[in-house]
């Protein structure tokens, strides 16, 4: 079917109301963005936008062209699988009790994650690493009674020099 | 004191950019802008619905080539500019909006008169600006011509709220940010691709050109005649193309598409070759895309790279400015005969002839009297409906810019706001609306604008008493269940109304129009004629919906 999740890296003007003009493109189009990440370069006049959608590969080459029209994206790239560096940060947040406290603490050992918060039992886990990593920690600690999880989404830059 | 505001800031800009004539209706959160525009030698024209100020900003811009420019105020101001907005980015028009808004500080409380207007026009501009900074609208009003008018053309917002336009700017504190917009690159392959499509030209033995309104906004009109000549090709528009070249030109074969001319659609369904230059393949020509030109590989050239393969798959594709790509084709385009090709489209257009699909009833000699009761230099603007397609088939178009029609948007009431715009910019030119009397009521208001700068418009509207192309439709594949279509304007007396307008005015039969036409020509001021049809008048061929640019009806079936 040729769908399957395109990355795609954004620089655009950092201005108010470019965020907006860029994901009404992904809008009007009807597809989903299932992630997001954007924030200043090492330029302050410039952000970049990492979004994960799920496409087929003409859809990525409208959504390419549509995006390059507007004023205030400056580039657009695909991110090929096998030339990205992907990373993902997530908090967890769990409370723990007598029935998950021993096997939360040895994941969390395991996995290199670190406890940044504990109030009245309730304790919010930091972890971060690759796409396998995060999801690997997360089904372990899914049974033990996860409460609630914050994402960044996917950061991903390309391995190359352009 | 070497101080200014941010209203003449905008206004001095404006006079930078050459701008000669706005279109506008003030409320309290413009005025600051208008109080400026006093000291300026820009003429205001005082429409009387804002919608009305969009679309006479758009017939200026069509018209003349430049920028047009429209003002409104904040909230209903604004909005009711968004129909004239979404209409002239549809039809790629080069426009700067400017709307007033509230007070910086009120931003987002619901105020009084405000509305989020670069919200809601987001997907209708090419770009918009909040400004709030009045030491930055200089830059930002240059960056909003060159956006508009650069690569595809399209409007673009301002949005000026009341206290940057009064708050004052030290002249020395003015920022001079460069405009973003920068000249496009070649793209790497243009050669190769010129090179392809010369070839796919040379050796196709049924080579068509398909013309979109691309090649008049480029300025490149002459390049395709040259184009046309060299290679004996003949050629087809769509209905935004039309006019690009002379219609009266021998390899005119009209306009493609569900309401274009039974010859245009025929040899395009039977090319082995299509080069596409300006136009963006919109449903209303393709019909059902996988069986449009079946025969033929297609060439696209545009300069907007989201148009190349958005519809129809394009086997060569160059993203350029026409003009530029105009000129480095047709020296690699070799001079042919086509005789072969040029005799079967002979016979073709006997055989058309001879089924008389085309047809648009009495109107189509009426529209022909008028054009030839009128000066050589005249421009016609249409409304939308059956009105507009009798006007683009029986009109002769003679020149680039005499042939302004809503085509993108299919926008109801634009053709008196639009012509009122396009005879301001081109006052030397006879003006004739085409309009049905449905259009006509939407934005009748406009009657006071006309009478009071006496903008001297030839105003035809066709009184079917019916909201027409519906009735058609309805007729033909609804069962002639008609319904919510009677306008009621039969009952109505319209030329009274122009009259009480002051609009000297008029009332004919369709077919007995001879001295109407005449009172009409030779009118010095603005008039109105209104023409009697019967309701069943429509026009053929159309194609029913969901069938292919081929399965063109002449009439009801069965």
């Amino acid at each position: 079917m040729g769908i399957q999740e395109r990355i795609l890296e954004i620089l655009v003007s950092n201005k108010p109301g470019v965020l907006a003009r860029v994901a009404g493109v992904f809008g009007r189009l009807g597809y989903n963005i299932e992630s997001l990440c954007v924030a200043e370069t090492i330029s302050p006049e410039i952000s970049r936008i990492t979004s994960i959608t799920n496409a087929d590969a003409d859809f990525i080459e409208k959504v390419k062209k549509q995006l390059g029209r507007l004023v205030d994206v400056i580039e657009v790239t695909e991110q090929l699988p096998g030339q990205s560096a992907q990373r993902e940060m997530i908090l967890i947040g769990m409370t723990l009790n007598q029935k998950n406290r021993q096997e939360t603490l040895q994941t969390i050992g395991m996995f290199d994650c670190k406890i940044i918060s504990m109030r009245n039992n309730y304790c919010i886990i930091q972890v971060a690493g690759s796409r396998e990593e995060v999801e690997t920690v997360i089904s372990f600690l899914k049974p033990l009674g996860i409460d609630k999880i914050a994402r960044t989404g996917i950061l991903a830059l390309q391995q190359t020099k352009k | 004191m070497m101080e200014t505001t941010g209203a003449d800031i905008l206004v001095n800009t404006l006079k930078d950019e050459e701008v000669d004539v706005i279109f506008g209706y003030p409320g309290a959160n413009s005025l600051p802008i208008h109080d400026s525009l006093l000291k300026s030698q820009i003429r205001h024209y005082l429409v009387r619905h804002e919608q009305a100020a969009a679309h006479a900003a758009d017939g200026y811009a069509r018209a003349t080539g430049k920028v047009g420019v429209c003002l409104a105020t904040s909230g209903p101001g604004a909005t009711n500019l968004v129909t004239g907005i979404a209409t002239a980015y549809m039809d790629s028009t080069p426009l700067v909006v400017l709307t007033g808004q509230v007070t910086t500080s009120l931003l987002g409380s619901d105020a009084f008169q405000e509305t989020d207007i670069i919200g809601i026009t987001m997907p209708i501009t090419k770009h918009s600006y909040l400004v709030n900074d009045p030491c930055d609208i200089g830059s930002i009003l240059k960056e909003a011509f060159d956006i508009a008018k650069s690569g595809r053309p399209g409007p673009v917002l301002v949005d000026l709220p009341r206290d940057i336009m009064a708050a004052k700017c030290a002249l020395g504190d003015t920022k001079d940010t460069p405009s973003r917009v920068k000249s496009q690159p070649r793209e790497d392959q243009y050669d190769e691709q010129l090179r392809k499509i010369a070839s796919y030209l040379n050796r196709a033995e049924r080579p068509v050109l398909l013309i979109g309104g691309g090649v008049k906004l480029a300025q490149a009109c002459n390049g395709l005649a040259r184009l046309i000549e060299k290679g004996n090709i003949p050629f087809v528009s769509t209905m935004m193309g039309i006019g690009s070249v002379t219609a009266s030109n021998g390899f005119n074969l009209g306009f493609i598409g569900t309401h274009g001319n039974e010859l245009a659609n025929r040899i395009v369904h039977d090319s082995d070759f299509i080069l596409t230059i300006g136009a963006r393949f919109s449903d209303r020509s393709t019909s059902i895309v996988e069986e449009f030109a079946p025969l033929a590989t297609i060439a696209q050239i545009d300069i907007d790279a989201s148009s190349i393969g958005k519809v129809v798959k394009a086997n060569i594709s160059l993203v350029c400015d026409i003009r530029e790509a105009l000129a480095g084709l047709i020296p690699l385009v070799e001079k042919k005969n086509r005789r072969e090709w040029l005799d079967r489209i002979k016979r073709e257009k006997t055989a058309c002839q001879n089924t008389a699909m085309d047809e648009c009833g009495p109107v189509g000699p009426f529209i022909r009297n008028v054009q030839t009761a009128l000066p050589e230099a005249t421009t016609i603007v249409t409304d939308v409906g059956l009105n507009q397609i009798w006007a683009l088939r029986s009109w002769q178009a003679k020149a680039p810019r005499s042939v302004i029609t809503p085509g993108g948007l299919g926008t109801m009431g634009f053709s008196l706001p639009a012509a009122m715009g396009v005879q301001v910019g081109a006052p030397d030119r006879a003006v004739v609306v085409f309009s049905g009397d449905g259009g006509f009521f939407m934005n009748i208001q406009e009657l006071v604008t006309v009478t009071c700068y006496q903008i001297p418009l030839k105003i035809v509207v066709f009184n079917n008493g019916n909201l027409g192309m519906i009735r058609q439709i309805q007729d033909l594949f609804y069962g002639a269940r008609f319904c919510d279509i009677e306008l009621g304007t039969s009952k109505v007396d319209l030329v009274a109304i122009a009259k009480g307008f002051g609009i000297e005015a008029d009332r004919v039969p369709v077919d007995d129009a001879g001295a109407g036409i005449q009172r009409m020509a030779t009118s010095e001021g603005p008039f109105l004629l209104e023409v009697m049809v019967p309701p069943d008048n429509y026009v053929y061929p159309i194609i029913p919906p969901g069938k292919s640019n081929i399965d063109m009806i002449s009439g009801r079936q069965g």
